[in-house]
């Protein structure tokens, strides 16, 4: 089979799930959903893994889909080693998910079930596109496609009012990003006339980059411009500051969901879209700094948050932001490979973070605070045990895959040569670590340990079933031992990821040193000893009551926002409804028609009815004009 | 101005043209005060050849045939116009008893 099909194959699979579920699902019988809705994803991770083991490439042109004089927008796909690896992810990690929701969203009734996995499905495929696409235009198709997606599945129980406000933060904040996205696309079109990634790139004069052969002149300031609008999308996708309150609230969804959009796959968009645009990124340097530093001050920002929440997903939300900060400020001092390998090792540990806490939510009747829970070791062992390894894959201890990956970040960031700004971020990145390590410890303690909560709802909880259960474990194991394709943060052993995604970005920029490694080991050491130090620490907070109330209202983000945003918008189409649209457009249209009506009431009148007015006026008509033309001719 | 003549005498064309404007007014005025409607219809039918008689003098006049070919096709019209106007009197006919046209008044707005 040809590339070009099998490439078109991965998109396929989950198209064509959506649309069957969609058509047929709600009607048939239940066993037609459980079949259909995953294993369309599954035949689509079989497909990408062809294409992973045939060393596949290219950039393939299946039809054009405008043409307007020299604009032209193909529908192409794009296949080389970084979006092999992201459909690696996103179908892998996103089939497990979706088996999962299997046994999760059971108690859903039919239509709901159906309903369920063609979004799944939606979702699947919006990113498979976001990521294959070989142009701007179908970036931005997929981008606002997995917005959509994310907004329905956030509002999936959509008689929740919460769930629906949710939703609709989601979207207005994606599209901020989206607006952002086709600016950036438009500011590039501008320069290169040329949507197709291939020819933008190739216009540019990377200093460091792989094309040099074509460069253009180029006005850097139209770069920067277009580099930081592409930001704003990256930002409000992945959730980073300042438009990351979204995040939080769209935990309103199902458990599935956050696992698998607002985890693993689509918040990490963000990092994708960086990654892709390495290019423009390299050359751009403000925009790239910019990259830096927005995740170095999310990931602290979010991880401080993280540790006074008592909504389980809320934690390991704020613990996304925090994670996919690390991965912004990763790639954005250029170490790419380091970056892409944390974004593969926290779709691991987070997923099945995610998935075991649906296991507890799911056995607690939908109980999401953690202070209701305690001492779930006893009644859950399996669980406990694997959300044990995704904790302590988060807080990084060696050798589960979070160390590798975060220290390898953070060994990158404290080696870079020459480059103060990204010591100071190694400096945040550092702090970030211990927090995490703090509140991924509070979370697990106060979960499983101790005696259990008098307000637990449910007494024995019961076990998880097997089609639960197997992804965690699977997961469980990735999270494990996934680490060892690439063991860089500790200077020796293979670097899978950073090898794979070389033909990408090209090689390393630079090597970690000795030193490195020492440090390395602190922070695990550090992070570790306040992961068990929380079990003792977690009152701390009676000593800084104002930091705690700062930190449960989240800085005061989303009341600034409503102050600053929300309530004026509402002032203005409050107005706008009291004072322009009754008294002037509504008053418009019904005093045209009040006209109209009137008139005709009027000239109705004439009508008499009776045949001898009609022919007098005909006759006095023809005399007047008679006599008139008479005048006229003896006039002249 | 030619001059037309008829059994050896010689008309002037304003003559014809006078007769005409007579039998015109004659049926306007016809149209205008009877009530019958098959009257009114007459009345027609005199405006009518009251026009054709212009037509035909003033191809007299003027030696140009087209005047008369005019008049021809107006009768045709008129008789066309007749049949019509006649069928639609004869139908109200049929339902009821018309003979004051301001009975038919229905249509006032």
């Amino acid at each position: 089979m040809t590339t070009q099909l099998l490439a078109l194959l991965v998109l396929l699979f989950p198209a064509g799930g959506a649309i069957v579920l969609a058509g047929r699902g709600w009607r048939a019988p239940r066993i037609f959903t459980v079949v259909i809705g995953p294993g369309v994803v599954w035949l689509s991770f079989l497909a990408t893994l062809a294409l992973l083991l045939g060393k596949a490439s290219g950039d393939f042109t299946y039809w054009t889909w405008i043409k307007s004089g020299s604009f032209e927008v193909p529908f192409g796909l794009l296949i080389d080693n970084l979006s092999i690896f992201m459909c690696l992810v996103i179908t892998g990690v996103g089939a497990l998910i979706v088996t999962y929701s299997v046994g999760y969203m059971e108690h859903e009734d039919g239509p709901s079930y159906a309903r369920f996995f063609t979004y799944m499905d939606v979702f699947i495929f919006s990113m498979l596109l976001l990521v294959l696409a070989d142009n701007f235009v179908f970036l931005i198709v997929g981008w606002a496609m997995v917005g959509l997606s994310s907004y329905l599945l956030i509002g999936f129980w959509y008689q929740r009012r919460s769930a629906v406000l949710a939703a609709r933060k989601a979207f207005v904040m994606n599209v901020i990003g989206d607006v952002g996205m086709i600016l950036g696309t438009f500011v590039l079109f501008m320069s290169y006339h040329a949507v197709s990634y291939s020819t933008v790139f190739q216009g540019l004069c990377a200093p460091t980059g792989i094309r040099i052969a074509t460069c253009r002149t180029f006005d850097s300031t139209s770069l920067e411009v277009a580099a930081f609008l592409l930001l704003v999308g990256a930002v409000a996708k992945s959730a980073q500051l300042p438009l990351h309150t979204w995040l939080p609230d769209a935990m309103e969804g199902p458990t599935p969901v956050s696992a698998l959009i607002h985890a693993a796959t689509m918040v990490t968009a963000g990092v994708y879209l960086v990654g892709r645009m390495h290019p423009i990124y390299d050359v751009a340097t403000y925009a790239h700094d910019a990259v830096a530093i927005i995740g170095a001050v999310t990931a602290l920002f979010a991880a401080t948050i993280a540790i006074v929440q008592v909504d389980i997903k809320r934690v390991l939300a704020y613990s996304t932001m925090s994670q996919i900060g690390y991965m912004f400020l990763a790639v954005g001092i250029g170490a790419y490979g380091a970056g892409f390998f944390h974004l593969l090792s926290h779709a691991f540990f987070k997923a099945l973070l995610f998935l075991a806490a649906g296991n507890i939510i799911h056995a607690m009747k939908d109980e999401q605070d953690m202070r209701k829970y305690g001492g779930l070791w006893r009644d859950m062992r399996p669980t406990a045990i694997t959300f044990l390894v995704g904790s302590l894959s988060l807080v990084g201890v060696i050798p589960l895959v979070g160390f590798f990956s975060k220290e390898e970040i953070l060994g990158l960031a404290f080696s870079k040569p020459d480059d103060n700004m990204v010591h100071v971020l190694w400096l945040v990145g550092f702090a970030t670590a211990l927090i995490t390590g703090f509140y991924t410890g509070r979370m697990w303690w106060l979960s499983f340990w101790g005696k259990p909560s008098l307000q637990r709802p449910v007494e024995h909880p019961h076990a998880p079933r097997l089609v639960m259960m197997v992804p965690v474990a699977v997961l469980a194991v990735l999270a494990a031992v996934g680490g060892f394709i690439e063991t860089r943060a500790l200077g020796v052993g293979p670097a899978a990821v950073t090898d794979f995604l070389g033909s990408v970005f090209g090689p390393p920029r630079w090597e970690g040193g000795g030193t490195e490694i020492a440090v390395t080991f602190l922070t695990m050491i550090l992070a570790t000893a306040l992961f068990i130090g929380a079990l003792r620490l977690r009152p701390w907070t009676a000593y800084a009551p104002w930091a705690q109330r700062l930190l449960e209202r989240k800085y005061y983000f989303d009341e600034t926002y409503d102050w600053a945003f929300v309530r004026p918008m509402d002032w203005v189409a409050a107005f706008a409804l009291r004072d322009i649209e009754r008294p002037v457009i509504d008053a418009a249209v019904v005093d045209t028609g009040l006209l109209a009506t009137g008139a005709a009431r009027g000239f109705s009148a004439t009508q008499t009815g009776y045949f001898r007015n009609y022919a007098l006026v005909f006759v006095a008509g023809a005399v007047a004009i008679a006599v008139a033309l008479l005048v006229l001719r003896a006039l002249s | 101005m030619s001059t037309l003549s008829i059994g050896g005498s010689e008309l002037d064309a304003s003559w014809f043209l006078l007769l005409s404007a007579i039998l015109f007014g004659l049926g306007a005025i016809g149209v205008l005060v009877r009530r019958n409607p098959l009257v009114i219809l007459i009345s027609i039918e005199l405006m009518l050849n009251a026009a054709n008689l212009t037509l035909v003098a003033f191809a007299r006049q003027l030696e140009n045939i087209e005047g008369q070919l005019f008049a021809l096709m107006s009768m045709t019209v008129a008789a066309a116009e007749a049949v019509v106007g006649l069928a639609i009197l004869v139908d109200i006919f049929r339902v009821r008893d018309a003979e004051d046209i301001d009975d038919l008044s229905e249509l006032r707005g």
